[in-house]
């Protein structure tokens, strides 16, 4: 049992920083949600903020032809509003800002590579900057089309800068 | 980097227009909603239409199948919820600290509500009002969320506890189970909702008037069957539009046009559970009603007015600009529920919502400002009423202003509710010909914080270390240091002192305005930080009067003026409530030198000596009311506690009948003569008034102490024993008067705030009043 526990350990020690399979706990919104937002069952991992790392929340989706993903990024920073600044710049002229999200909020697309569509929100509640992106790889994607992950990540957003105020 | 300067202007046009761009509403209007299915009213007293036995029958199996859906996902969804649900008061509590009950046996899943949508379809002028409306933003807005995380984010308290607070904000979340710490329920169907439609339009009763949501959930329902059964869930709308009479039997209940709906959410208590404390009023916005000229339940009342419920000024009908199968001869109830709130619309760039709200706070007459006197330092004569009296100033005069605002038209508290965080104010102005400044109180500093020394109609509650509670954490009140809101019907004295500059010529105008600002300036920062854009301040009345220097001579009215009559009450009504009987006396005999016949005049001579302890005096003027209106109950009313005082047993019992007789809600009548009975030792008549009251008002401590005594004599002792719990939970701890005591000494700057006879004065006078305005 105790060779059965290092050996976990060690693979969630290897797997830092990026992911340490946990319970779902993420503090900004939670994995019914998701699943709801992203159209079917989704599993979600955290990650803490570590010293120059954000609280990294990921959930997925599977599906027999692609996933669904919703990524939230949560960190406190010192200059917020150049920090939401610095994390929108990936966004480039397309950057949309929006109301009611927040102190302040941009939307983006984030269409990674060609077979995954997605959205990208950059957020600020004081001095807490976010970041949600939303994708899917399911070719022509009958519930997450570029409408739906638009309305969706705004929902999203709803929820995490309203746990965040 | 490139791409900076695009991101960064982006973001600079939001700063800069103190937000942005692509607005909710645009992105939650963005398209125009399709037609509503077609429909053609019955005509007006035609039955409804007959169902066939084929008929009948398809519409039971759709019942039995509705029914089954609905018990079968709410099987399914308390099988997830509840393992992980933190029950934190017990299995049989679950919503605790909240009162709100739901039909049926344990969690309702959110997905039992018809969706605003869905309703929307049919009426699109009611969904396009809710959505703009305080009531669907009830639980999102960073205003509510930044309050109630803070509960949820206290070490001692957490998720749970917030039950109390989203009871009324977001019951479908607690009714669903979501309140917990590991939720399992998906948050996203109805977080932006708030209050949908389904969810007032499903309440099937109310609890009681305590407030917190003391409301029972039906299962949601749009049609009830040819035997008034509830059908769960959405139906066709052909079902609905076939049997209108059907869809309105399951959806408008007539408690929904009463107060006593309205009281449900709009009488909150901070009870034990959530503070660990005691039983302490938070606001009650419908006591106030019903104490007030508009609920004519009160004998009491200064003046007096036409039947108003809250609906009748929050709901007024208006003509519909979209469809609604709802609307009557074009007008619907408006579902604005146009009020006080400017910051939830401003945040959300409803800019249609904001446009109304602040019509409705400047319509209405709800206030009036009156410039009534004028007073030289070191002289003891009125100059009053202005705009009557002659007088006259010199340059270098010390001048002292009275302001007398009255809460004219306003069926509650100006301001109602959540004082500590909403902020009316009055600011007065005092300017040479130029316009140049002589004296300024109330302004806004350039932070945005009020002048610390403005008179506001606002409350400070404090915790036991005697600290404001500055972000609404009011699990931790434990006084209030003062509370200067001014009662419906009432009016209160501000009093201005300044100087006439020494080189003054022509005239000054002087200007009282009230403000309002919802919300506090600091509280604005405790959500935003300090980087927000100013949020509206709204006007709502105001009075601007020109002193000459020299000799001024009495001129015209201005129309919104009252008449002299009721200048000269509400001057005494203020003084009254400042203690200051001998003025309030004299200004009342005004009202009576100018309106002989007017026997509530008299009254108001008759109540304040009685204050004043001069009962001879009191039981002259009261008996002229009398004579003068024979069935006046107010007299009758302050007869009867100059009755008791005489020893007439028998003429204050039947004083306190008459009152009661006339208007048996009088909750002061009830309690006397409760009191009377009890002191005769009729302890069944006794009992019957105590209960009366305390059906009018659950948290009368008289009734509380004086039925914990009856039911014990009476061998009842269980209910004895309720009552004296009541009673002990709901008295002032006599430990409070400190705490706030602490506040007041460690804030000299408004100290003053808490004596209700206070000057606001940049002299340094012969009284000693410390300095304010600028």
């Amino acid at each position: 049992m105790r060779k059965l526990r290092l050996i976990a350990l060690g693979v969630c020690l290897i797997g830092l920083p990026t992911m340490c399979r946990a319970e779902n706990k993420c503090a900004w919104i939670n994995e019914a949600t998701v699943s709801g937002l992203l159209g079917g069952e989704a599993v979600g991992a955290v990650a803490e903020q570590v010293a120059g790392q954000p609280a990294v929340c990921e959930f997925t989706q599977h599906n027999e032809s692609g996933k669904r993903t919703l990524r939230l990024t949560v960190e406190i920073a010192g200059d917020a509003h150049a920090r939401l600044v610095a994390s929108a710049q990936i966004c480039g002229a397309d950057a949309v800002p929006l109301r009611a999200i927040g102190n302040e909020a941009l939307i983006c697309a984030a269409d990674e590579h060609k077979s995954q569509m997605g959205e990208r929100l950059v957020g600020r509640v004081r001095d807490q900057v976010f970041t949600i992106t939303i994708s899917t790889t399911l070719k022509n994607d009958p519930i997450l089309t570029r409408d739906e992950i638009k309305s969706r990540i705004y929902t999203a957003a709803e929820q995490v800068s309203g746990n965040l105020f | 980097m490139r791409r900076t300067p695009s991101v960064l202007f982006a973001l600079a046009a939001m700063t800069a227009a103190g937000y942005c761009i692509a607005s909710v509403q645009a992105q939650q209007d963005a398209a125009t909603p399709a037609p509503p299915p077609a429909y053609t009213p019955p005509l007006k007293g035609a039955p409804p239409v007959e169902d066939t036995p084929a008929q009948r029958e398809a519409l039971a199996q759709w019942k039995a199948k509705a029914e089954q859906r609905l018990e079968a996902d709410r099987e399914a969804h308390n099988a997830v919820v509840t393992p992980s649900y933190n029950f934190h008061y017990g299995k049989e509590t679950p919503f605790t600290p909240g009162n709100v009950q739901v039909q049926g046996e344990g969690f309702l899943q959110p997905g039992a509500y018809p969706t605003a949508d869905y309703c929307g379809t049919c009426h699109q002028e009611a969904y396009s009002q809710w959505r703009h409306a305080l009531h669907s933003n009830a639980f999102r807005t960073p205003f509510y969320r930044t309050s109630v995380n803070l509960l949820i984010r206290d070490k001692t308290r957490g998720i749970a506890f917030a039950r109390h607070c989203d009871s009324c904000h977001n019951p479908i979340g607690v009714l669903g189970g979501a309140l917990t710490e590991d939720s399992k329920v998906d948050r996203a169907r109805f977080d932006s909702d708030g209050l949908t439609c389904t969810t007032c339009h499903s309440v099937v009763s109310l609890d009681s008037t305590n407030g917190n949501a003391s409301i029972k959930m039906g299962v949601p329902s749009v049609i009830v069957d040819e035997k008034g059964e509830r059908i769960p869930g959405m139906v066709p709308f052909d079902m609905i539009l076939k049997h209108p009479e059907r869809h309105s039997k399951a959806v408008m209940h007539d408690f929904l046009h009463t107060p006593e709906f309205c009281a449900a959410c709009h009488k909150a208590n901070l009870p034990n559970p959530l503070n660990d404390y005691k039983f302490l009023r938070a606001f009650t916005a419908y006591d106030e009603w019903q104490q007030s000229k508009f609920s004519q339940r009160n004998p009491l009342t200064f003046y007096t007015a036409d039947f108003t419920t809250c609906q009748g000024c929050h709901m007024k009908r208006n003509a519909n600009a979209l469809p609604d199968y709802g609307a009557k001869n074009g007008t619907f109830a408006s579902h604005r529920w146009l009020a006080g709130n400017t910051a939830v619309p401003f945040y959300y760039g409803f800019d249609e919502q904001l446009k109304k709200t602040i019509e409705f706070l400047r319509a209405g007459n709800y206030l009036n400002v009156d410039i009534f006197a004028l007073k030289r330092a070191n002289s003891d004569d009125l100059i009053a009423p202005l705009g009557k009296a002659s007088y006259s100033l010199a340059p270098n005069d010390a001048v002292e202003a009275y302001v007398v605002i009255q809460n004219k038209n306003i069926g509650h508290s100006l301001i109602p509710e959540v004082r500590d965080l909403y902020e009316a104010w009055v600011e007065f102005t005092v300017k040479d010909d130029d316009g140049k400044e002589i004296y300024h109180s109330g302004f806004l500093k350039p932070d945005g914080m009020l002048d610390p020394r403005a008179h506001s109609f606002t409350n400070r509650p404090v915790t036991d270390e005697g600290e404001f509670v500055d972000n609404h954490k009011v699990w931790t009140i434990h006084s209030v240091a003062y509370d200067n809101t001014v009662p419906a019907g009432r009016s209160v004295l501000v009093r201005y002192q300044f100087r006439l500059p020494a080189n003054a010529t022509g005239a000054v105008t002087v200007t009282a305005k009230v403000n309002y600002r919802h919300l506090r300036q600091s509280y604005l920062n405790n959500i935003f930080g300090k980087d927000h854009p100013a949020y509206p301040v709204v006007e709502i009345a105001s009075r601007s009067r020109v002193l000459k220097i020299g000799d001024n001579a009495p001129e015209a009215d201005d129309p919104a003026d009252n008449p002299e009559w009721m200048r000269w009450n509400n001057l005494g009504i203020a003084l009254l409530d400042q203690f200051q009987y001998a003025d309030a006396v004299r200004a009342f005999t005004e009202t009576v030198r100018l309106r002989p016949t007017y026997a509530d005049a008299y009254v108001n001579i008759g109540l304040t000596e009685i204050a004043w302890e001069k009962y001879e005096s009191a039981r002259l003027a009261i008996r002229r009311a009398l004579v003068l209106d024979p069935k006046s109950a107010r007299a009758h009313y302050y007869d009867g506690l100059l009755q008791r005082r005489a020893g007439n047993t028998e003429q204050e019992i039947a004083d306190f009948r008459t009152v009661v007789d006339m208007f048996p809600q009088s909750r002061d009548a009830r309690r006397e003569l409760g009191i009377t009975y009890y002191q005769q030792n009729d302890n069944p008549a006794a009992l019957e008034q105590f209960e009366a009251l305390q059906k009018i008002d659950p948290d009368d401590l008289t009734a509380h102490y004086n039925l914990s005594i009856l039911y014990r004599r009476m061998g009842m002792p269980k209910q004895a024993a309720e009552q004296q719990a009541k009673f002990v939970d709901k008295k002032v701890d006599p430990g409070a008067p400190t705490y706030s005591l602490n506040f007041l000494r460690a804030h000299q700057e408004i100290s003053t705030e808490s004596i209700p006879w206070h000057m606001h004065s940049d002299l340094d006078n012969d009284a000693g009043s410390p300095s304010s305005g600028r």
